[in-house]
């Protein structure tokens, strides 16, 4: 199944190359055309570069997961066979990200976006046995898909100023109102939370429950890339605001800082990694608040440069861990003399990552301080930081693994956890040689988020340019934080914890817990007393009905109506049945309600036949028989305590009450059911018109016409009930189902 | 048991399902359709499993313990017929031979698909009504073991 | 006529929902078969016309309302599927609980429910613990 999924990806990935060549293409279906939502797709450069990414590095994730997955399933003792519930997840969610990428219609782009929530939180989850996997995955769940309620309410919001969800029409049609930055806004929550932005960052490192492969391809390629593809997607619904694009450069600044800092303080390879996604996502934030041309660029490039070097150093971390069994930093050291080929295209990928000459890493800062001074001097001088707090926590992370003292012995691993790292590896080389075609794949996606041709040469200048002196200083400053370390562990020690009392993740917490304690203080109001469910449905039944009586004009409206002689039998036969349901409710036997209720029964069919529905008559009759049937037979075998309860039940202490909501019901039913049956009759009816084709359909029976032919939907659901019914029934009797 | 009941229960089950037989096929021209038809001949089966037993009644009766196969079948038939139309393109229930052309005809039956339509209708309420009544009457003391039991 | 069907109807409506509110659960189902029968007898005294049975060859005079007809077969049987499945549910419930008493019944429920509640609290300390 591994190599399947690995040439599902590798089949993709020359596909989509081969349409870039071609110049890609697009297709627009109708799919629900009555809500003006299509399956509007499109391969145009933004969508190149993130299927690229998904199927390119999902491809490389597979062949790793192909080798860690078997290893992990052994260290859990788990049957080899649970792989199926792996890797069908991470096509889907490879599938759904390639379609993201594609997206144009708003509602598909929603579609999509949760499709990639609901498969990471079956992957995070993988490993269901563990409470922590789970907790891991329903935050993930509840925190990415809950948030992507916002961007349907924008989406609507759009559709109800403009028309349409299609984005080209909108970027045409949208100028800039309070709604529409609204609607803006509300798709950035949506993609911010995605991209584990600050506020919304906490599930991101407690996804790392996952396995490797997921953690990888997550934080890469697809999920949390999702969040920054929507940005960039839909960015001239939000450049129609300054105030979005601040809100953002506030966002990606302050996910910078707080992803660096305690990705500064963590222990755990996964956890600085993951720590370290939200603060590069932040980079990606930060570029789209800076907006236009150039800063759509770079944050194509970043993202592209992200991916490869990341998804390259959560390999790492598996390899590492597979390797030792250990993941803890603190217990790490000095692997490079065991694993020198994964320490060195990991050294590779954290330089890149760092930005450091020789590495596709370094355009993508380079564009970023290009972009950033251009903004502001102050945002200049942030850039400069964040680029040497990330410095500093990837040389940590690198130093700590794979240099000083040896503290835990490494054994040999499979060439398939390697064979990945190293090929990322070469490419962020590559990329570092000739970053054209790199810079050709950023350019096409930044056209078109801007929306018009740009263009981007990055490239080495040997000169005392701006970008370079900000590199030089960033670096300088990663090197002055890696050495400081008795200033830089207190703080960022104290960041995390204060982040863990006071952050969103606590809110989190305790907004769980409060959910939980209303769902059971309701559970239990219901359980109590089954009077407060029914309640729930009567009372608020009874206020309609009240409210239709207050508005309906009286005159006319309760007619007595004829009673001739022939009807005589029908009143005697009515009065039979209201007495055997008084018998039925006044009596606390058991066997004689229920003869008193076949008694009603038979004397309402009775009524029937007399009204001239000798067809209702017929089932009503039968079916009495077969409730009386049901009814005796349950009865017949009810337990001896029930059965045996000594004479009649002491009366309930309620019983003055439920005759007072007894006739309270009763009442308001008579006033409803009067009005309703005074009405004039209309003049013409699809029964006359069922009665008059009745012949054609060679039948004589209207009734039964009507339920075989002209309704015959009716009667295919009616019946579907009951059988459904029995299934309820045959499950509930089965003998070994017995307690 | 009451030795009326002892005679008819075991012999009442061939004259009910020519009643519904008959139900069906006059069903379209007079009271009564499938849906009846098929109570009918549950009520027969149920009366043969009280007053025979579980087990006996199992063995006498063998198309009783396939019940719920004969229920699928009937909502099989049922969907078929009912959605035949729908292969062709047209509206779900449309009616065939369409009003106008002619019907081959069996006596006062006229084959038309509302007419097969009821036919797995019949199959359907028949089959899951005798699924009921087989497992409500795994609750009832076997009188085959117990003949002396009149409850 | 309306008034005499309006007042059947009524009382019988009125009966089924004082059933509901007993604390016995059988009773509770009697009364949704009752409730259910109140909604056929309307929904058949509401038919536009009342006469002879819609059967050709069409006799004379007025003919009784085939739809509403239809309509009511189609109540009937699916207020028979419901009252049998909560009939079985009770039965379940009653031989589960030794008792058809709504308020035993839940007694018993709630207790259940506090030992649930121990044994999940524990585990989700436990859970809350190992996020941090």
């Amino acid at each position: 199944m591994a190599s399947a999924a690995s040439a599902i990806a590798a089949v993709l990935f020359v596909a989509l190359l081969a349409a870039w060549a071609a110049g890609g293409g697009s297709v627009s279906l109708p799919w629900a055309p009555t809500l003006g939502i299509r399956l509007e797709l499109s391969l145009d450069g933004f969508a190149i570069l993130y299927a690229l990414l998904a199927t390119g590095i999902g491809f490389l994730v597979f062949v790793y997961g192909s080798g860690y997955l078997p290893a992990h399933l052994g260290h859990q003792r788990r049957p080899a066979s649970d792989a199926r519930r792996f890797w069908p997840w991470m096509v889907v969610f490879m599938a759904a990200m390639v379609g993201l990428a594609m997206a144009l219609d708003l509602v598909l782009l929603f579609v999509l976006f949760d499709i990639t929530a609901v498969a990471s939180y079956f992957l995070i989850g993988f490993d269901r046995q563990r409470a922590e996997a789970r907790g891991a995955a329903f935050m993930a769940l509840l925190v990415t898909a809950g948030s992507a309620v916002a961007m349907l309410l924008g989406a609507v919001l759009l559709y109800s100023e403009y028309g349409t969800f299609s984005l080209p029409v909108l970027f045409e049609r949208a100028h800039p109102t309070p709604v529409t930055t609204a609607a803006a806004a509300l798709i950035a929550v949506a993609a911010l939370a995605k991209s584990a932005q600050v506020p919304l960052h906490f599930w991101l490192p407690r996804a790392m429950e996952a396995p490797t492969p997921v953690s990888a391809y997550l934080h890469s390629a697809a999920m949390v890339a999702a969040g920054v593809l929507v940005l960039g997607r839909i960015h001239p619904l939000l450049a129609l605001d300054p105030a979005v694009l601040d809100a953002l450069l506030l966002i990606g600044f302050a996910s910078i800082a707080v992803g660096g800092l305690i990705a500064l303080a963590q222990d755990e390879l996964k956890q600085v990694l993951a720590h370290s996604t939200i603060s590069q996502y932040g980079y990606v934030v930060v570029l789209y608040g800076i907006g236009g041309a150039h800063g759509a660029v770079a944050a194509a490039l970043y993202v592209v440069a992200h991916a490869i070097a990341k998804s390259a150093l959560f390999m790492t971390a598996g390899a590492v861990t597979e390797a030792t069994g250990e993941s803890r930093l603190s217990r790490l050291g000095g692997l490079a003399r065991e694993l020198p080929v994964v320490a060195v295209a990991s050294g590779i990928a954290a330089a890149s990552l760092a930005a450091l000459p020789l590495t596709l890493g370094f355009f993508k800062d380079e564009l970023f301080f290009e972009a950033a001074a251009e903004e502001s001097p102050l945002v200049g001088a942030l850039a400069v930081v964040a680029a040497g707090l990330t410095f500093a926590y990837l040389g940590r992370f690198w130093l700590g693994a794979f240099m000083g003292r040896r503290r835990t012995p490494a054994s040999r691993i499979s060439p398939l956890l390697v064979a990945p790292i190293v090929v990322l590896a070469v490419v962020s080389i590559i990329g570092g040689l000739f970053v054209e075609p790199f810079a050709r794949l950023a350019a096409g996606a930044g056209a078109v988020t801007v929306g018009a041709p740009v263009d981007a040469s990055p490239g080495y200048h040997l000169d005392l340019g701006l970008a370079n002196v900000m590199a030089a200083a960033a670096w300088t400053l990663g090197i002055v934080i890696l050495l400081a370390t008795s200033v830089r562990e207190p703080v960022a020690r104290a960041v995390a914890a204060a982040g863990d009392r006071l952050g969103p993740r606590r809110v989190y917490g305790l907004g769980l817990l409060a959910f939980e304690r209303l769902s059971e203080a309701a559970h239990r109001a219901e359980v109590r007393d089954l009077r407060t469910s029914l309640a729930a449905v009567l009372v608020p039944g009874a206020v309609l009905a009240a409210l239709g009586f207050f508005a309906t004009p009286t005159e006319g409206a309760y007619a007595v109506g004829p009673i001739s002689a022939a009807d005589l039998p029908i009143v005697a036969l009515l009065a039979l049945g209201v007495v055997a349901a008084f018998t039925a409710a006044r009596d606390r036997g058991r066997l004689r309600p229920v003869l008193a209720l076949s008694v009603l029964g038979a004397s309402l069919a009775g009524v029937y036949a007399v009204m001239g529905a000798p067809d209702v008559a017929l089932v009503a009759v039968v079916i009495e028989t077969v409730v009386t049937l049901v009814f005796v037979t349950v009865f017949s075998q009810l337990p001896a305590t029930v059965m045996g309860r000594a004479g009649p039940a002491a009366p309930s202490p309620h019983r003055i009450r439920n005759v007072a909501a007894g006739i309270v019901a009763g009442v308001t039913a008579f006033g409803v059911i009067w009005t309703a049956l005074s009405r004039p009759p209309l003049g013409s009816s699809d029964a006359a018109q069922d009665i008059q084709l009745t012949p054609l359909a060679h039948g004589a029976d209207v009734v039964t016409v009507i339920l075989a032919d002209f309704r015959g939907l009716d009667t295919m659901v009616e019946i579907t009930v009951l059988a459904v019914a029995v299934l309820g029934v045959a499950s509930l009797l089965r003998r070994e189902r017995e307690p | 048991m009451s030795p009326v009941i002892g005679v008819v229960a075991p012999r009442i089950l061939a004259p009910a399902v020519m009643l519904a037989a008959g139900l069906i096929v006059k069903g379209y021209s007079d009271t009564g359709e499938g849906f009846s038809a098929g109570v009918i001949v549950a009520l027969a089966i149920g009366l043969r499993y009280i007053t025979l037993g579980r087990r006996r009644a199992d063995r006498t009766l063998a198309v009783a313990r396939h019940a719920n196969v004969v229920a699928a079948a009937g909502l099989l038939i049922a969907l078929g017929f009912g959605f035949q139309g729908v292969l062709s393109g047209a509206p779900p229930f449309t009616h065939l031979p369409p009003p106008g052309s002619p019907v081959i005809g069996i006596g006062t039956l006229e084959l038309t698909t509302a007419v097969g339509f009821d036919v797995g209708l019949f199959l359907l309420v028949a089959g899951s009504l005798t699924v009921l009544i087989r497992y409500l009457t795994e609750l009832l003391p076997d009188p085959a073991d117990d003949p002396g039991d009149e409850r | 006529m309306n008034l005499v069907f309006a007042l059947a109807a009524a009382i019988l409506f009125g009966i089924g929902a004082y059933l509901v509110l007993q604390r016995d659960l059988v009773r509770l189902v009697l009364g949704v078969a009752v409730i259910s029968q109140s909604a056929v007898l309307t929904l058949l005294a509401a038919s536009l016309r009342l006469g002879a049975a819609p059967i050709y060859p069409l006799p004379e005079g007025t003919l009784s309302d085939p739809l509403s007809q239809a309509m009511a077969l189609t109540a009937i049987v699916i207020g028979m599927a419901v009252t049998a499945l909560l009939l079985v549910l009770v039965f379940r419930v009653a031989v589960a609980f030794r008792s058809d008493e709504l308020e035993e019944v839940a007694g018993e429920e709630v207790s259940l429910d506090a030992r649930l509640e121990e044994t999940e609290g524990e585990a989700h300390e436990r859970e809350e613990a190992a996020a941090r």
